[in-house]
């Protein structure tokens, strides 16, 4: 019986697969359906649902039923004599339901099988989750984090692994999840036929994190994006270069704002803290940049912290700690808890290896720069915009002409 | 030999009719003074400090639940900062979990009705009784004194590395509270099985106690194994936090999920150290209040017994996403598969027992068939989350947020609820107003439903659990839910209004309101001191046919007519 009912349940879960690229829509219990996986699950869920409906409603009548019927009706009891044991009852009601169960949890045997049993050629992207943010890696260096783009009609395994603690990458439309444990690795896969248009931003599925990871566990969603090959194809080329090609005057306002996507979680611009100081005025100090150049911004801890020497002039100068201001800066990107601002613990993780000079250039020209930005980090003058990007359109068309197969060393994430 | 305990002392002295009688003596009023209940070694004291402590604890955690409810009421910042959420969600899970849930219903009706359940003067160990409640005590004092030391976020569930690395310094002070909380549990567990080997009265075998001792046996067996696996634990994730011993952290070459192994290990069976005990009320509320024999009796006892031994063998199903291995899956989610097949039995005898009885709707009865409904939901929804392939979308999200609302709130806390009401007659010797008492009950049960059943869609939707904010589509299922939570707050601040009202000014109870057959409605209300004068016999205690309505009591009378004794003192 088991192994008939286990064909069954294969036949259908391959049959489910075939399902074409338009995705299933949202219904009363489920989202969107936009992955292979997601039929069978959903199937699965709706049978599980019928048999609920049936012993629920049973249940709900019987008790409804007895309790009026049966009420009393004056403090006299009518003791009736009753049943008070029925072999036979006892034991269909104990023998149904397990049969039923076991027809279910075969049902979610086969299911799970698949979820976990990758293809061969599915196309693999590593994964880095860290509090509180993800960086999805392509195998040809391109990086990306504020969003998960994947080629549609192929399967796609994400290597991945954690930094820190846990989370847990969870895609609601695509009915998939696995935990991202550090000190190892974990597998995912899935596979998506329903193109989201490449040219709008707004066509997405949510990405989120599902194991609670501390202050802004609840921030740490990106979007997943579904790409034709083709588009995919370019997008990938473009992330690994996309920071080479922005010409040094335009990099603050046109790499800044994508880098600081990074940053958001935790620092804001309008001076209200987060996870970590605000980089607009604070505390009736300046802005960041000023902050720094004047030194006024205070200090408690950290491992070149020194007792007695609160304020960031005492290591900023010529033959101090740092000689300049944006040794400084780099250094508290790279080793964050090497001085750390008053009222912060060692929170922020280091991102040395993953902002390259020119990144680091682009983040301090940023703060430099903080009254042209808006509160949410978007750059204000739409004209520079334009400019910049028909200057960048050239450096492009250009450079993809030149990018090798495998990319070069210490490409940049956006 | 009697087991009616109706007659004054002044009676049995032997004083002369028509002479003025002293006052019946109870427990409530055989000592007086501080001391007298805080070094009381009367389980009746006992069970009522417990109560108090429970319900205070459960005003905490409930208004941390109003406030996490009302922050979600809409998308972005309501009333209070992410840090601030973070920290109350954790406080609310510890909160009800290990203070008010656990502790419940063993630790205050279970005190004070397991003892006269067996016609016995007290539990085996008063004092071993007595000292577990002090360290209830303590326990719930280090937990607040976390909030002291700034804090702690780590979800009730304590998963490392994050509770190894968490700045909040409340981490192991509340570490060391639910240590000793754990050890409270296991002493209670310990006098329970005890108690209830040695101390049966003549003529209650083991197949003719009430199926609440059952239940309170089967958890007490729970107690004792499971518990002090969290406490090893516990303490290691403690010994981490301050001498980094690398067990959890990989960072020196420890092993997150082996930590989830041990907690889901203890907190498995927990839940049915929550849900055991309030099946075995259900199982006296239900066949009481419907005046008729519990059927199936030995289907239910054996089951409590069942699903206390199932409960051991099913903890990975807590980690189905965690990176345990495949093979590992399939046998939890085959195993947990078992554990739907007692709870069903249950259901089911609980449903053919009100068949042909006398049912009396009144408050205790309302909440007992509250139960079943909302019991009927948490124990189906439980099937989504027991197959594999349909946990994985559903795992940590609102819908498992629902799931175990309804299992351990709408099951356990009203069962809870239920027996208090039933029970408070006995404990202190006065009626509550049944009017209030039934829209009480209708207000607790919509709002909770209201609160609940919205998440099953929430969390089916992809909404992800312990999350600040959340994308505006799911703004009018959050809306809902908060307005259900402040439904049912109006229905507990009425139960608690109508509950004390009556301690004041409530119709002195007669020694059996409902008409229950087991010894403790065979002593008067509120008990005296030693409970009974000499150890009663018993019957089988679900044949009501020994059960009158006496006109003279305002109550309920046993006149079982193989005791010639009984039949005489009660004409």
């Amino acid at each position: 019986m088991i192994s008939s009912l286990c064909g069954m349940f294969e036949g259908v879960v391959l049959l489910l697969a075939e399902a074409g690229s338009e995705p299933t829509p949202s219904n009363f219990w489920m989202p969107e359906g936009a992955s292979k996986q997601a039929p069978f699950i959903d199937l699965s869920f709706y049978i599980i649902n019928w048999i609920n409906y049936f012993f629920f409603g049973l249940v709900t009548l019987v008790l409804v039923w007895f309790s009026f019927r049966y009420r009393q009706r004056s403090k006299h009891v009518e003791f009736s004599e009753g049943p008070v044991h029925n072999t036979t009852l006892e034991v269909t009601w104990t023998v149904i339901p397990t049969l039923i169960l076991i027809g279910i949890f075969f049902m979610g045997f086969i299911g799970y099988l698949d979820l976990r049993t990758p293809p061969k050629d599915a196309f693999k992207i590593n994964v880095t989750a860290q509090q509180w943010a993800w960086e999805f890696e392509y195998p040809n260096g391109a990086k990306s984090t504020s969003e998960l783009v994947i080629p549609a009609g192929r399967p796609v395994q994400l290597v991945m692994r954690s930094k820190d603690v846990l989370h847990s990458l969870y895609i609601p439309d695509f009915r998939v999840k696995q935990d991202v444990v550090p000190g190892r690795y974990t597998y995912l896969w899935f596979e998506s036929d329903v193109v989201t248009d490449p040219d709008d931003e707004s066509d997405f599925f949510w990405l989120f994190c599902t194991e609670y990871c501390g202050d802004s566990h609840w921030n740490m969603n990106v979007h997943v994006r579904v790409f034709p090959d083709e588009d995919f194809e370019e997008w990938t080329k473009e992330q690994a270069r996309w920071l080479d090609v922005i010409p040094e005057q335009d990099l603050y306002f046109m790499a800044g704002p994508k880098l600081y996507k990074r940053c958001v979680t935790c620092h804001s611009l309008d001076g209200i803290d987060g996870s970590g100081p605000s980089w607009g005025p604070r505390n009736g100090l300046p802005a960041i940049w000023d902050r720094v150049v004047k030194g006024e911004g205070e200090v408690s801890g950290g491992s070149k912290f020194i007792a007695g020497k609160n304020k960031l002039s005492d290591y900023i100068g010529d033959g101090k700690l740092y000689e300049t201001p944006e040794a400084y800066i780099r250094e508290s990107i790279y080793n964050p808890g090497a001085l750390l601002v008053a009222g912060y613990g060692n929170q922020m993780p280091t991102f040395q290896g993953q902002l390259n000079d020119r990144a680091i250039d682009a983040v301090i020209g940023m703060m430099k720069n903080i009254d042209q930005f808006n509160a949410d980090g978007s750059f204000k003058d739409q004209a520079m915009i334009e400019e910049a990007e028909a200057r960048i359109a050239e450096a492009k068309a250009a450079a993809i002409e030149s990018t090798p197969a495998e990319a070069p060393a210490g490409a940049v994430s956006e | 030999m009697t087991t009616i305990d109706t007659t004054p002392p002044g009676e049995l002295a032997g004083a002369a009719p028509g002479a003025v009688t002293p006052p019946v003596d109870n427990y409530l009023t055989w000592s007086k003074g501080v001391a007298s209940w805080a070094f009381t070694l009367d389980h009746k004291r006992i069970g009522v400090m417990y109560l108090l402590g429970v319900l205070t604890s459960f005003l905490v955690g409930g208004i941390f639940a109003l406030i996490i409810r009302t922050e979600l009421i809409a998308p972005g910042q309501t009333i209070i900062e992410p840090e601030t959420y973070n920290i109350f969600f954790t406080l609310h899970g510890a909160v009800m979990v290990f203070l008010v849930i656990i502790p419940s219903i063993p630790g205050s009706l279970g005190n004070f009705v397991l003892p006269i359940m067996l016609g016995a003067k007290d539990v085996a160990f008063p004092r071993l009784n007595l000292f577990s409640f002090h360290l209830w005590i303590i326990g719930a004092i280090f937990t607040v004194l976390a909030l002291l030391f700034g804090g702690f976020d780590t979800g009730w569930t304590f998963y490392t590395p994050y509770s190894t690395k968490t700045e909040l310094g409340g981490v192991v002070p509340v570490i060391f509270g639910v240590f000793i909380l754990g050890f409270s549990s296991i002493f209670t567990g310990l006098n329970f099985v005890v108690t209830v080997h040695k101390m049966r009265p003549k003529g209650m075998t083991w197949f003719r106690m009430p199926l609440f001792l059952w239940a309170l046996y089967a958890t007490a067996l729970i107690q004792i194994l499971a518990t002090p696996v969290l406490a090893i634990t516990l303490m290691l994730v403690g010994l981490e936090r301050v001498f980094q011993i690398g067990i959890f952290d990989p960072a020196m070459g420890g092993d997150p999920v082996l930590f989830q192994h041990f907690f889901w290990f203890y907190s498995h069976p927990a839940v049915y150290i929550m849900i055991l005990p309030a099946m075995g009320i259900i199982s006296e509320l239900i066949t009481v209040h419907s005046h008729r024999h519990i059927f199936g009796y030995t289907f239910i006892a054996y089951s409590s017994v069942a699903i206390a031994i199932f409960s051991f063998l099913v903890w990975g199903h807590h980690m189905f996403t965690s990176g345990q291995s495949a093979l590992m899956n399939t046998i939890f989610s085959a195993i947990t598969f078992s554990v739907a097949i007692p709870s069903a039995i249950k259901v089911f005898n609980w449903l053919a027992t009100l068949y042909k009885g006398s049912i009396a709707l009144n408050t205790a009865m309302l909440y007992a068939l509250g139960f079943i409904f909302l019991f009927t939901i948490g124990g189906l929804t439980g099937i989504y989350l027991g197959t594999l392939n349909v946990d994985i979308h559903l795992h940590d999200t609102y819908f498992v947020v629902a799931h175990f609302h309804y299992v351990m709130m709408g099951s356990a806390l009203i069962a809870f609820i239920g027996g208090l009401h039933h029970w408070w007659p006995k404990m202190f010797g006065r009626m509550f107003d049944e009017t209030l008492g039934r829209i009480a009950f209708v207000l607790v049960f919509v709002g909770f439903n209201v609160t609940f059943f919205t998440q099953f869609m929430l969390g089916s939707h992809g909404m992800p659990r312990r999350y600040y904010d959340y994308q505006p589509e799911f703004t009018i299922y959050h809306m809902i839910s908060t307005v259900g939570s402040y439904i049912m707050a109006a229905g507990f601040f009425l139960t608690a209004f109508y509950l004390l009202h009556s301690l004041f000014f409530g119709r002195k109870a007669p020694a059996n309101p409902w008409g229950g057959r087991s010894l403790e409605w065979q002593c008067t209300s509120p008990p005296p001191h030693d409970n009974f004068k000499t150890t009663p016999s018993v019957g089988d205690c679900y044949d009501f046919r020994a059960v009158h309505w006496s006109e003279e009591e305002q109550g309920y009378v046993v006149i079982r007519d193989d005791d010639p004794d009984t039949v005489s003192s009660a004409h």
